[in-house]
Parts: C-alpha cells; structure tokens; sequence
C-alpha cells in the first residue's frame, strides 16, 4: 500500500510539471485550478503513502522532501502567484520520488529507543527545514534568471512568466525566516531524542556534522537577510551559495560511507 | 426589420476629422434624438477617441443621409462626412460591434478600454436603444468577455504607455503606492504620468527645465515642483523616475545621479527614458539595481505582445461569428411571430372574401352545405400555409429566418407603407 499512492503521486507531480513547462513551449497555460489541482492531488496521495512509511534511511527521507517540496510549490502559487517556483519544484519532487521509489520504499527500521513520536517529528521538521532552504534557492535562481532578462532587455519568456523581482525576494525571505526556527526545532528534538530515548546509541559524527554545517549556513542566511538587510542580487547569490554547500557536503559524506539504510 | 451601423474609425478616417466627429456625452442625446426622427427604431451612439458609431434599429432609408448630415455639420465648410466612413446592415452590423467590443477592431488590438467605452455608450444612449439593440449591446459586452477569456488576445502589453507600466510591474510586486519622479513637463511625459496614476503610483515630484511649465503640471498630479538643478537628490527615494524632456543632451548623466543611489540601499530604481533623443546617460543603467529602459526597449515590448496578440485573432473571430449565428437566431425567431400573424391575416382576407363571393353564387346551397364550403376554405387554406410556417420556425430557429421573412413580405407585400 506504500507503492500505489507513491505511483499515483509520481503521475501527478509528472503532470503538474508538464503544465508548469508548458507556457515555455509557447503552449497557453493551463487553468488556475489545474496547475494548482495537480500538486494537489499528487500531494494528498502522497501524504497516505508517507503517512506509511517510518522515516529512517534515503528512500522515505527523499519521500517526504519531495512532499513538502510540492506543498510549498501550492503555497508559493497560492499566496505569492509565482507560478515559476513550480519549474523547480515539479521535475525536482517528480525526481525525487522516482528516485525513492528505485531505492525501494520497504518497511524501514525502527528507530531505537522506542520514541518514534519524538523521532518522526525531528525528521519532519528537519526536512521541512531543508525543503524551505531548497525553495529559498529555487527563489534566488528565479530572481537572477529575472534580473538578467531586465538588466539585458531581453523580455522572453522569462521577462513574461516569471514573477516581478520583488516578489520573488520576498519569498526568498520568508522562506529563510521560517526555515530556521524549523530546522532549530529538528536539531532540538533530535538532541532531545538521543538523550531520553536512545541513550548508549551510536550517532554517526557525519550526521552531527551536516546537520550542524546545514542549520549554520541557514542561519547565516538568515541573518544577512534579517540583520545586514541583505536583499536581491547579494541575498540570492548568498542563497544558492548556501544551498549548494548543504548538497555538497551531504554528498560527500555519502560518498565516503555509501549505503541507503541510513539518511546519512 | 433590421440594424445598421453608420460611422466613421481610425482606419477610415484620420486625427483631425475623427476629433470633430467626436461626441462629449451632454451631445449624445440631442444627435441621437435626430437620427431617431428621421426613421429608427432604436438607436446607439457609441464616440471615442478612435470611432464615432450610430448604431441603428430598423433605420428607414434616409437615416443614414441624417447621420452623414449630423458628421458633416461639426466637420463645416461643406465637406462631406459619408466619405470617411462606412455603412454596414445586419449581421455585418452585428459583426463590427462584436469585433469592437472584442478589441479585434481597435488600434491596439485586444486593448481593453473599448469594452467599458461601449459599456458607457450603451448606458448613455439606453433610452433610446430600444429592445434590439439593448439585447445587442448586451451581447456585445459578453462577446468581448468571452474573448478575453477563451484567448489571449488581451494579455500583454501592446502599446508604449502599457509596456511602461508592464516593465515597472516586472521589478515592483505592487505598483500602488509606489512613487515616481517626473522629468519633464511635455505631453509624452503627462500621458506616461498618466499610466502610472491609474496603476495607483504617487506621482510625487515633477522637474522641468523650466519651473512655471512644471509646476502647472505638478499641480494636476498632486505633485511638487522642482527645477532640473534641484532634482538630482531626490533620486534616492523614487522608485520610478520617468524622463522625457525636450533636451537635445543626455541630461540625466552617472555624476548627477549616481551619489544619490548610491544611498538606496540596494533599493531597485526603474528609470522609463520616453525622449528622443535620450535623457538618460547608459552609463546610469549599469549602477546596481537601475533598470533602465528607453523609448525603442518600450517599442519592443509592446511589438512583442502585439506579435502574439496576432496569433489570437483566429481564435477571437470564431468565437466572434459564432455570436452572431446566435444573436441572428434569435433576432431572426423575434421578427418571425408577428410577419406571420399578418402573413396569415393577410391570406385569411383574402379566404374570407372570396368564400363570401362564391356563396352569393351558391345562394342555392342549404346551410349545413355552406358551413360545409366554409370549413373547406379554412382546412385549403391552414394546408396551404402549414409548410411555409414551419419551413420559416426552422429558418428562424436555424438563424436563416431574416431573408426569408425579407423574401416573404416582397412577395405577399407585406410590408406597410410606412417601410416598417
């Protein structure tokens, strides 16, 4: 019962794409109500097929990113009208849950300790975390896509389908300012977790490591932003440049210890 | 029965006799009352920049002679009007109103202002649209809706001005609120002022090489008045600055303007440089977080969404011809119930006299047989009509009932002497 709403979703999230992409190949774009219709419904499919799943290795991680990946692609269309976020958003959760779905969505372990509550909460919130850093980048790549169309007077399709500049900084904003506090609540609940319930249990420094490297680079974003008012072009740069240190580091330590029972 | 439209529109007719044909709204009721007493049914007078167009119901044959003489007088010196415009009857009548109203037939096609000017029209002229046209102005209003629905024909900015505002919106999130900064005191630069006012931007500063031209203009906008010296600081507060003096320099150069955004703190600043030759330095346009653009940049934009409009107009005309099938069915089914009442009148006449005829001949006959003769009459006669009446519901229910019925009244003569 995993494999079926994880398939219906993969269709979804294919045809919500497809849609997204479609304005680009000089095609009309599609309804309102279908363009936030499909994520929808992939997203609601999706959430019986995590609801599932125990959270611990790769697969499932990669599950529940790509979920909260496509509610804030709605989010962002709904409350911001900026569509294009979904040119990101759409082939990155479509990938991701192919991806899962090749690593094999089985039942997982049980996290030692017996505190599962504690534990799905510290990985929902952490990824949530990293999901918002994720659309902070996908922001910033829009803004600097957007101001090099207006700075080289291009008006293509960019300078058409893509939302104003100030738009997608705000919403590279806000998706700093509520990443952090949800990332520092996974951390919290994670440290809170080893101690109450997995005492004596052995935690990989490489987990202690990029956890750490990403709530650091979040909070530096924030605080550039929110301290040093650090906004466009500087901000967005500081964004991708952030997000990409995360991946890479993630990767590495991946590489240096391969294996998808575990997250990291 | 029938509808006409006599006018005269950009394509017709140039500036200078479009803007004497021009109607204010206090002139629209007195011609209108004109043209109706000279033979009409109903009449619309629909007067904008680009078109001045009665639009008729059931006009008589010299209806069109009174609009032309209307034109004529506000052009004076004798010139004749009927030769800048146009005369359509009928569905070809109910097919430029349609075009009209969805923008197909304006100067910047699919622009939108001309569905509120027809909306304005109708309301204007609604005591004496009378029932046609009041069901076809209302059409007309749902046919430039579904356009702007089903197609694309009104998306993108088309025109210099739109294109302004189109780029400013692609930097601000909002434009309401925003405030902008004039140079210039020209009629470019009002015009272009005036765009940003409707989009809610506060126009807060107008500069001017010299002070008395600026601050009439400042005054209509609400605005303060500077001389071109005083207005290089200010730059670091506007978010628009629209430039569009009659310099024959660049006079808005790095070294006056660069200090003051320089402490924007990273603010975007949108500069629009509308004159030509340029007021604007390029040098400016490279500072962070400047975007400037120039009369050919807004000349581009504009090209662009008018390119793209363009591939709508097939899409715009279907839903257009589709229309007036249906506005023609019904006006078709509207002209059919009383052409036949006196169709059959007029036979029934005819039955009547000459059954009362035969049976002064048939004196003989008992009275059951004349009632007899009598019933035959009316069954020939109700056998005789039951094809063309049904023949004609179909036609008129298909949206083909018009040339019938036109065919039927030259035939039966029908019509009333009066030509109604």
């Amino acid at each position: 019962m995993v494999l079926v709403p994880h398939l219906l979703a993969l269709g979804l999230y294919g045809l919500a794409t497809a849609l997204a992409l479609a304005p680009f190949a000089g095609l009309r774009p599609a309804p309102r109500a279908l363009t936030l219709g499909a994520p929808l419904s992939g997203a609601t499919a999706h959430v019986v097929g995590v609801a599932q799943l125990t959270p611990v290795g790769v697969a499932p991680v990669l599950s529940i990113l790509a979920l909260f990946l496509m509610l804030l692609q709605v989010m962002s269309e709904r409350v911001f009208r900026a569509s294009a976020v979904a040119l990101f958003t759409g082939p990155l959760a479509t990938g991701l849950v192919g991806l899962a779905l090749l690593i094999g969505l089985g039942p997982g372990a049980e996290p030692s300790g017996g505190g599962n509550a504690w534990f799905i909460l510290h990985v929902t919130l952490s990824v949530l975390g990293l999901a918002l850093l994720a659309l902070a980048f996908i922001t910033a790549a829009l803004y600097l896509l957007q101001f090099r169309e207006l700075k080289s007077k291009r008006f293509g399709q960019v300078f058409r389908l893509f939302p104003p500049l100030e738009r997608l900084d705000r919403l590279n904003h806000v998706a700093l300012v509520a990443g952090f506090p949800t990332l520092t609540l996974g951390v919290l609940l994670a440290l809170g977790y080893a101690v109450r319930y997995a005492g004596g249990m052995h935690v990989d420094p490489a987990q202690i490591v990029w956890g750490s490297f990403t709530w650091a680079v979040l909070g530096s974003a924030v605080w550039m932003r929110v301290v040093r008012h650090w906004a466009g072009r500087r901000a967005a740069f500081a964004s991708i440049a952030g997000f990409v240190a995360v991946v890479l580091v993630y990767l590495a330590l991946k590489l240096a210890e391969p294996g998808t029972q575990r997250f990291l | 029965m029938s509808i006409a439209v006599v006018g005269v529109n950009h394509r017709t007719a140039p500036l200078e006799v479009r803007e004497r044909f021009a109607h204010a709204p206090r002139e629209v009721p007195a011609s209108l009352e004109r043209v109706l007493s000279a033979g009409a049914g109903g009449g619309v007078l629909l007067s904008t920049c680009n078109r001045t167009e009665f639009y008729l119901a059931e006009p008589s044959d010299s209806t069109a002679e009174t609009v032309w003489a209307i034109l004529g007088e506000r052009l004076g010196a004798g010139r004749s009007a009927s030769e800048y415009g146009y005369f359509q009857r009928d569905r070809e009548a109910v097919r430029h109103l349609y075009r009209v109203s969805a923008g197909l037939d304006s100067m910047i096609l699919g622009e939108s202002q001309i569905q509120g000017q027809v909306r304005e029209a109708w309301e204007a002229s609604r005591p004496q649209a009378g029932p046609v046209l009041h069901r076809l102005f209302q059409s007309a209003l749902l046919v430039g809706a579904r356009v702007r629905t089903e197609t694309a024909l009104g998306t993108g900015a088309a025109s210099a001005p739109s294109a302004a505002v189109a780029l400013a919106g692609k930097i601000f999130s909002r434009l309401a609120g925003r405030s902008a900064l004039v140079l210039g005191a020209g009629d470019m630069a009002e015009l272009a002022a005036g765009c940003l006012v409707s989009e809610g931007v506060r126009v807060t500063i107008v500069a001017n090489r010299s002070y008395e031209r600026a601050r009439a203009i400042a005054e209509q906008l609400g605005a303060r008045a500077l001389t071109l010296d005083e207005v290089w600081e200010h730059f670091a507060n506007a978010d628009i600055v629209l430039s569009s003096t009659a310099a024959p320099h660049a006079v808005v150069t790095w070294e006056r303007v660069a200090p003051a955004i320089g402490r924007r703190g990273g603010r975007p600043l949108c500069i629009l440089d509308l004159a030509v030759p340029r007021d604007v330095e390029p040098a400016v346009g490279q500072l962070e977080n400047v975007f400037l653009y120039d009369i050919d940049d807004l000349q581009a934009v504009a090209a662009h969404a008018a390119a793209e409009r363009h591939q709508e107009v097939p899409a715009a005309e279907r839903i257009v011809r589709d229309e007036v099938e249906r506005f023609w069915a019904w006006y078709g089914g509207l002209a059919v119930v009383p052409v036949l009442k006196e169709f059959r009148g007029r036979l029934d006449d005819v039955r009547a006299a000459e059954l009362e005829r035969a049976l002064k001949r048939l004196a003989h006959l008992s009275p059951e047989d004349r009632a007899q003769v009598e019933q035959f009459s009316h069954a020939l006669l109700n056998k005789f009509l039951h094809h063309p009446t049904i023949a004609l519901k179909q036609a008129a229910q298909a949206g083909r009932g018009y040339g019938l019925l036109e065919s039927l009244k030259k035939l039966f003569g029908l019509e009333r002497p009066d030509g109604s």
